[in-house]
């Protein structure tokens, strides 16, 4: 599959990415090249097997009780920041 | 005084006999770094009041007798992924400029409360995106043993600073060779544990699924030290395994016993080095000399390994990276709007390489794709996982080299992504399936450059893999 440069301001745009004009060729060019080099996995046939997202099969449960637990860090966080300052979210039509 | 080749082991050792202070040994580390690190470029946060402070505190124990913990004094490099408190963490990222975190990864945790001395936060490619360090947001490090050569990456700084002296051991993390590579073409050894062993909280995400802390030492006994300290469950990261964790450096002094090393067929590729290829030959006859039996094994998956790794890495990447926004760490640009501040942040933040992979991540996982790419890749990580279930029904260990190649040149191949990415097709397996790999120094080519070998061990196998990784070093040694 070849990659445009519409593509990748397609993808940029989906990634909260901005791309040089000048960015947009090489990317292109360089982007076409390792998909066509992965779609060498085409070759073979997976229709009949699973997906790998975790390796671990007995990992403990992740999800935890519902229990406070003082934590170092992210209450140390809160102590010094108290909000993050963000341009104008919602705008008029 | 250097400490080139010095091992914790043996400079704990000279504390204790009081041959030596924790100060002056500090103090001569920063001497080498002051010296050397201006051509190396190993470091990218230095930490020396604090270690001095620590030395003297360590110092003080040592003259009233007190009991020491088995890392005391013993100075380390912590990868400039892993949060430090108090401590910049930049991730070799422009976006984490200045960034300062609020605690501590509960690795570094871990190694200070064993007495390690932090000196310094270590250079990386960019977020460890990157087998050269040369994509660092900041700059270039350099081979120590050739400084026209890159260290590998993405731990390049930590495998530098090391083979410099300028470190007794250091962390680095792994998600598809970023230890073992550095590790080999620096010339020290190298640890990537099985995923699950060693705590993820606080190292900065690049790949969840693929990531792992390891350390680098002069000394395999060395790494088997520092992994029974890191190692071990921590409600803190989800995917953290609650495995016993055995004294794997008293352990390894155990006679090997009737191990069966498997040689894979697949990687024998014809890009092969034809020094590194002689290199793991005499290593696999050593193996043979201390009693291990050799079996030719495929897996034959193997080819498909790069494809796979850059299809869930980036896929895994593209989602961790979202975070880097402009609100809540580093740098800020563009405030007209908060999808402008957000664009411009991310293109003046991130390099190139990243860029890159988020958008081939994104395009993994955008819809249309998704089927086609990401999911595909998932399911022949299955295929690769079931090739090594297979293999370790067969042998206990797995051999190889730790890469095609020496050290490159300097530049040699930024130019082309794809080549530098088919450079981790060794390596980058291991991460697939989870499983833990060590590289150890195997010799030099006819130019000096180091050459390592790789072994794999089975899920949790960390024992007999540091094992035979032990007896092999002292064989290689006495030669």
């Amino acid at each position: 599959m070849k990659i445009s440069e519409t593509d990748v301001e397609y993808v940029a745009k989906l990634a909260n990415l901005e791309v040089a004009d000048d960015e947009k060729k090489e990317l292109a060019d360089q982007l076409s090249r390792i998909v066509e080099y992965v779609e060498q996995l085409n070759t073979l046939d997976v229709s009949s097997v699973a997906p790998t997202t975790q390796i671990l099969e007995n990992v403990k449960h992740a999800i935890r009780d519902d229990r406070v637990v003082p934590r170092t860090g992210s209450s140390e966080a809160g102590k010094t920041i108290k909000y993050f300052k963000v341009p104008k979210v919602i705008t008029e039509r | 005084m250097n400490l080139k080749n010095m091992t914790a082991d043996k400079l704990v050792g000279l504390y204790r006999n009081h041959d030596l202070s924790v100060t002056e040994v500090i103090r001569s580390v920063f001497d080498e770094i002051d010296r050397n690190d201006q051509s190396i470029h190993a470091f990218l946060t230095l930490s020396r009041d604090r270690a001095l402070e620590e030395a003297r505190r360590i110092d003080g124990k040592i003259a009233f007798g007190e009991p020491l913990e088995p890392l005391a004094g013993v100075p380390v490099a912590i990868k400039d992924n892993m949060a430090v408190r108090d401590v910049v963490t930049t991730c070799g990222s422009k976006i984490l400029e200045g960034y300062v975190p609020p605690y501590t990864a509960t690795a570094v945790e871990r190694l200070r409360g064993a007495g390690a001395i932090i000196v310094g936060k270590t250079n990386l490619d960019e977020f460890a995106m990157g087998s050269s360090t040369e994509n660092s947001g900041f700059f270039v490090t350099r081979n120590p043993h050739n400084l026209d050569y890159v260290p590998g990456g993405s731990s390049g700084g930590s495998a530098a600073a090391v083979a410099a002296g300028m470190s007794v051991i250091a962390l680095g993390s792994d998600t598809g060779g970023s230890i073992r590579t550095p590790a080999s073409f620096c010339g020290v050894v190298g640890v990537k544990p099985t995923y699950g062993r060693v705590s993820r909280y606080g190292l900065v995400a690049y790949a969840s699924s693929l990531d792992q802390i390891g350390p680098f030492a002069n000394s395999v006994r060395d790494c088997a030290q520092v992994l029974s300290i890191i190692c071990g469950f921590d409600p803190y990261d989800s995917t953290s395994a609650d495995v016993p964790v055995e004294p794997f450096q008293r352990d390894i002094e155990q006679p090997l016993k009737a191990v069966r090393i498997g040689i894979p067929k697949e990687y024998f590729v014809p890009g092969l080095d034809p020094e590194v290829k002689a290199r793991f030959q005499d290593s696999v006859k050593q193996f043979e000399r201390l009693g291990c039996t050799i079996e030719d094994i495929s897996l034959p998956h193997t080819e498909h390994a790069v494809a796979t790794y850059y299809l869930i890495a980036t896929a895994e990447a593209s989602s961790n990276l979202a975070r880097y926004d402009g609100v809540r760490y580093g740098v800020r640009e563009g405030e007209s709007s908060l999808v402008e501040m957000y664009r411009k942040t991310r293109m003046k933040g991130f390099g190139k390489e990243v860029k890159r992979r988020i958008l081939l991540g994104t395009y993994a996982l955008s819809a249309g794709y998704y089927d086609a790419y990401y999911l595909k890749a998932l399911k022949v990580r299955t295929l690769i996982l079931q090739d090594f279930q297979r293999a370790f029904e067969q042998v206990d260990l797995i051999l190889t080299p730790t890469s095609p190649t020496v050290a490159f040149r300097i530049g040699e191949k930024t130019s082309d992504p794809l080549s530098m990415y088919l450079s981790d097709i060794f390596t980058i397996t291991c991460n697939l399936a989870g499983l833990p790999g060590i590289s150890i120094p195997a010799g030099t080519n006819s130019q000096g450059l180091p050459i390592g070998i790789q072994l794999l061990g089975n899920h949790f196998q960390e024992g007999l893999m540091l094992q035979a990784a032990h007896h092999f070093e002292r064989a290689f040694l006495v030669q």
